[in-house]
């Protein structure tokens, strides 16, 4: 039995997913006529990122990302987004999805399982990494 | 009088940047496409995010295109972007222990916690020129190679820090309080500035500045910089969290790359505490290694000698790139009132001293018409009254027409007006001060980056 994933998670999974996988799940889950509402509709903007240092423990802003996020209501839930890059569509898309789970409406099953391909694809994008990473892994000698 | 300044010249002008344009669009080579850009001039781009203040690689390598590979155009171009857009969110704190490096080197120990990873460097390549006539053929892969499973040691490894921390070599800095971080981006900041801000404006400093100002404080008459031990490198990626709007947690919306060092610093001072070291922190968008270093060395640096000399002032006020490049450009506009008031003065010097005045006495604008050579007098008339418009004009002459409430604003942000009045050293160090940062910290309207005559950075006379 698959692990259920948090609201969290889901968005976070979501927010990493392909534009494309996003925008075909949304219409998907609309195909039956269910109406959306915009509630905020996909801006682009910036995240201010702040980093807490470790020296002294304490905050300095290191500069801003660019973002953007849309919320919507579908079935009388509301679903929210956000996304770093300025895809509008795949940010409202990732929205409609967030509230299909939210509602309990049909595709929730699939946007979970959408999820999970994500989490996939992210681990299997981790172990390609490592493998050209690792013959770079040094012990130089010192010379006595 | 108000302000006064060149006009005219916008066929010119108009023409100057199509040839820009003609020339970089239709050069007699293939398009080079974002992607094409990011894959293959990645640490350009990087350097333009980080001094941009911006992370957005697709963003970044349409500037650096735009800018005909010029990254600190491209960076002005960024920023004139990222003024118009609205901020969304600020993040939750970014853990710097969080990153999953993509190479992390420990210079100053051999065996550290987690593996020394040299990953994508150059570090130890000879530095011979190749120049294939088309992209080589790619290397041939071992099929099924497969590296062992990563441990969470080699994707998050121990910080050279903390082990220092755990050998009590290191001075524990950590007060426990936690200020507000300071936004350069919305207030300039001014010398006595919190370390926050520092920091920030070391982040996205220009890379040359900063390495100039390290050098600087290493080999020039500073000597703000006494060791050179770098403890450790890292370049990876690190998660950008928010605050969720319906349940109150963080949610991560994604990934940044980021380059962080930590610098080792010897306490020698009369009050320090000499049986342990120091450590300087320094953090940057993307993977920019010199910057990350200077910038440790200097965060150290000015935590003990900021105060006690020019360190601090230089960090908050030199190393923009947009501040002193902005600055620097825009001596290249028409400044013909400029000079024509520096010539009036001479002259009326000349004939001061020779009516058996002082020399050195200031002449008032007035005088400046009655003391003119014969057959001068139009001119000097006209000059005198551009001298006395010169005091009160806000903003640097501009070629291109400019509208008043721009005029205004401009003022407010790009600091004093050029002056034809000789400005007293003490009243320098006031401007500098009291100017604005070549960023406005006011939000500007998207139209106004577009305005490019109009100098980026200030104007300390």
């Amino acid at each position: 039995m698959t692990e259920a994933l948090s609201r969290e998670r889901r968005c976070a999974l979501l927010a990493r997913a392909d534009r494309d996988e996003l925008i075909a799940s949304a219409d998907a889950c609309l195909a039956d006529g269910a109406q959306v509402r915009i509630l905020v509709a996909p801006e682009v903007g910036c995240i201010t990122a702040q980093v807490r240092e470790p020296v002294l423990a304490q905050r300095f802003v290191a500069g801003d990302v660019l973002a953007c996020r849309a919320e919507v209501e579908l079935a009388g839930h509301r679903g929210w987004a956000m996304r770093l890059g300025d895809d509008r569509a795949a940010v409202l898309a990732a929205a409609v999805l967030d509230a299909e789970v939210q509602a309990e409406r049909p595709g929730a099953e699939e946007v979970d399982a959408l999820c999970r391909r994500v989490a996939l694809r992210l681990e299997r994008r981790d172990a390609e990494e490592w493998a050209e990473l690792a013959p770079t892994v040094v012990e130089f000698e010192e010379l006595t | 009088m108000g302000y006064s300044g060149a006009r005219g010249g916008l066929e010119a002008i108009l023409a100057a940047e199509d040839l820009v344009r003609t020339k970089r669009d239709h050069a007699p080579s293939p398009w080079a496409s974002a992607g094409q850009i990011t894959g293959r001039f990645r640490l350009a781009v990087d350097r333009v995010m980080g001094e941009a203040g911006l992370y957005d690689e697709s963003t970044a390598a349409a500037a650096f295109r735009q800018a005909e590979g010029d990254t600190l155009e491209a960076s002005h171009l960024m920023r004139a972007q990222r003024s118009t857009l609205p901020r969304l969110a600020v993040s939750e704190p970014v853990d710097p222990s969080d990153m999953v490096v993509m190479r992390r080197i420990v210079p100053a120990f051999r065996q550290p916690d987690g593996p020394q990873l040299l990953g994508r460097t150059t570090d130890y390549t000879g530095r011979m020129l190749e120049q294939p006539d088309g992209q080589p053929p790619a290397p041939e892969r071992g099929e099924g190679k497969q590296a062992p499973e990563r441990t969470e040691d080699e994707r998050r490894p121990r910080r050279f820090l903390d082990l220092l921390r755990k050998l009590d070599l290191v001075a524990d800095q950590r007060s426990g309080d936690d200020p507000e971080p300071y936004d350069i981006t919305r207030r300039p900041a001014r010398p006595p500035a919190e370390r926050s801000a520092v920091l920030a404006a070391m982040a996205r400093a220009e890379t040359g500045a900063l390495v100039g100002l390290w050098y600087r404080s290493i080999l020039g008459p500073d000597g703000h910089v006494h060791e050179v031990t770098l403890g450790e490198l890292r370049h990876g990626r690190l998660p950008l969290s928010v605050r969720h709007p319906h349940t109150g947690n963080a949610v991560s919306v994604g990934e940044f790359r980021a380059t962080e060092a930590e610098a080792i610093e010897d306490l020698d001072g009369a009050d320090e505490d000499r049986a342990r070291f120091d450590v300087g922190y320094g953090f940057c968008f993307g993977h920019n290694e010199r910057k990350a270093i200077a910038m440790a060395n200097l965060d150290i640096a000015n935590r003990r000698f900021g105060r006690s000399g020019p360190l601090e002032q230089l960090l908050l006020l030199t190393v923009d790139g947009l501040d002193s490049g902005g600055f620097l450009e825009h001596l290249k506009l028409p400044h013909y009132v400029t000079f024509r008031s520096m010539v009036e003065r001479k002259r009326a010097m000349r004939a001061a001293a020779g009516s058996g005045e002082e020399p050195g006495a200031a002449a008032r604008p007035a005088e400046l018409a009655e003391s003119a050579e014969p057959g001068e007098s139009a001119e000097s008339a006209e000059s005198a009254e551009l001298a006395e418009s010169a005091v009160s004009a806000g903003p640097a002459e501009s070629a291109v027409p400019v509208e008043p409430a721009e005029l205004a604003e401009s003022a407010v942000s790009a600091g004093p007006a050029e002056s034809a009045v000789p400005v007293e050293p003490a009243e320098l160090a006031e401007s500098a001060v009291s100017a604005g940062p070549a960023e406005s910290a006011v939000p500007v309207e998207p139209a106004e980056p577009a305005v490019s005559a109009e100098p980026a950075g200030k104007d300390p006379r």
